[in-house]
């Protein structure tokens, strides 16, 4: 009994350190240019921390509140994550979708394994025809997190890509 | 700025006068234009949340409207993004709003008007939905929050303007303020958004002459007083579902 539970201990531990060493493959922090993004992180709603981990809870809970109450205020809303950190195009100019590598949300959920969701029905970048004064000030053209860094590191397979994005057949078009 | 802000209280004081000195001539003349003006929409603030001590709602003036309403209706495409779906077949597109065209068969009489979400006090589609994404906010406004809807289409079949319509393919680039997307059911929601934020409907705006938008359970109000007035008629009033928009002249 002891030894079946000790194996069984044994391969989660296994599982986890496969999984540690997934991670390892990630950018490392000298890879990405992060003094942009470690400057911005203050004037963010939450400590990095607390967005890395809680960042799906808070939108949750201000997805209900903002659609059956009306409380629409900046803190916690998709679109100002997205306005503040999503580029509007890539950095050739043409349209940047939660699909491509650069996007800010999907360089993490891709390197997680995460799909995302909110796009299908939520703008995915800041529309500036429609708001010239979108508050664009972590600006990942700037050089933000990831799409510095991804460019130099191992850049996400297509499958990856594709798992967490998912674009519908015809997205395209 | 300054300069603006001193002709936009002159506007509205002269705005006030002018509705005071309707009052008096009632009879003759019908008021929309003063009353709908005044634009007396508040704006709530941000972080609270929205209560039943209104009820939104308008009163459209078919006679007014020269064009049957085609302006409102396309003030709605270009707020909500809607309509130039690419994959849909027409019976299937979008239609948060659209013109209805009526035709009396004896006297061959014709006149059209918007039809669009109704803002029922009784939603039929709130009572059918399994889920409880078709819903009522407590200021009145109907709605569907598309993260619980899962696109069973019933509340389509239970509404009687047929104000619904269901999103057949994958949509990009949608308006921040209005996420619409493949799978779910979608209507008019008297662009929330901008009430939330005291600004008038799209379609409100649009038409500033026939339609007065404001609350129904301030008796005060300008849409009160003018249906008050003028009369209001529902559509299928017979279904008694006492709905928020109203209209005058069908």
């Amino acid at each position: 009994m002891t030894s079946k539970l000790s194996s069984v201990f044994l391969a989660a531990t296994l599982a986890f350190a496969t999984l540690l060493a997934g991670c390892g493959k990630a950018p490392m922090e000298a890879d990405l240019n992060l003094a942009t993004a470690k400057a911005k992180s203050e004037q963010c709603v939450e400590p990095e921390n607390v967005i890395r981990t809680k960042h799906m809870d808070l939108l949750m809970h201000k997805r209900d509140a903002t659609v059956i109450e009306g409380i629409r205020t900046t803190q916690h809303s998709l679109k100002e994550c997205i306005n503040c950190h999503v580029s509007t195009t890539k950095q050739d100019g043409t349209p940047l979708h939660y699909g491509d590598k650069e996007h800010f949300c999907t360089t993490c959920h891709v390197a997680v394994g995460q799909k995302i969701d909110c796009f299908q029905c939520h703008a995915d970048r800041p529309q500036i025809d429609q708001d010239p004064n979108y508050q664009h000030t972590v600006g990942s053209a700037a050089g933000h997190h990831f799409t510095q860094g991804v460019t130099a590191a191992a850049a996400p397979t297509v499958a990856e890509i594709k798992m967490v994005a998912q674009p519908q057949q015809g997205a395209a078009k | 700025m300054n300069q603006n802000r001193v002709y936009e209280y002159r506007r509205n004081f002269i705005m006030s006068l002018g509705g005071v000195a309707a009052v008096g001539v009632i009879g003759s003349g019908f008021v929309l234009q003063t009353a709908s003006a005044a634009g007396e929409i508040a704006a709530k603030p941000a972080d609270q949340p929205v209560t039943n001590a209104k009820r939104w709602g308008m009163l459209i003036d078919v006679t007014k409207l020269t064009d049957g309403g085609a302006a409102m209706v396309a003030a709605c495409k270009q707020e909500h993004g809607w309509g130039d779906e690419m994959h849909s077949a027409d019976a299937q597109k979008a239609h948060w709003s659209r013109v209805v065209k009526v035709t009396d068969k004896l006297t061959q009489n014709s006149f059209s008007l918007p039809v669009m979400c109704q803002h029922c006090e009784k939603p039929p589609c709130v009572d059918v939905c399994p889920t409880g994404a078709s819903m009522k906010r407590a200021d009145g406004i109907v709605q569907v929050n598309k993260h619980i809807c899962i696109g069973c289409r019933y509340c389509m079949m239970a509404c009687p303007y047929k104000a619904r319509s269901f999103v057949h393919e994958p949509l990009q680039d949608q308006k921040p303020h209005s996420p619409r997307g493949m799978g779910t059911v979608e209507s008019c929601n008297m662009c929330v958004h901008r009430i939330d934020e005291g600004r008038l409907p799209a379609c409100v705006e649009a038409a500033p002459d026939a339609v007065i938008f404001g609350d129904l359970n301030d008796p005060n109000s300008a849409v009160s007083q003018a249906m008050k007035t003028v009369g209001g008629k529902q559509i299928r009033a017979d279904l008694g579902l006492n709905t928020g928009v109203r209209y005058h002249g069908i």
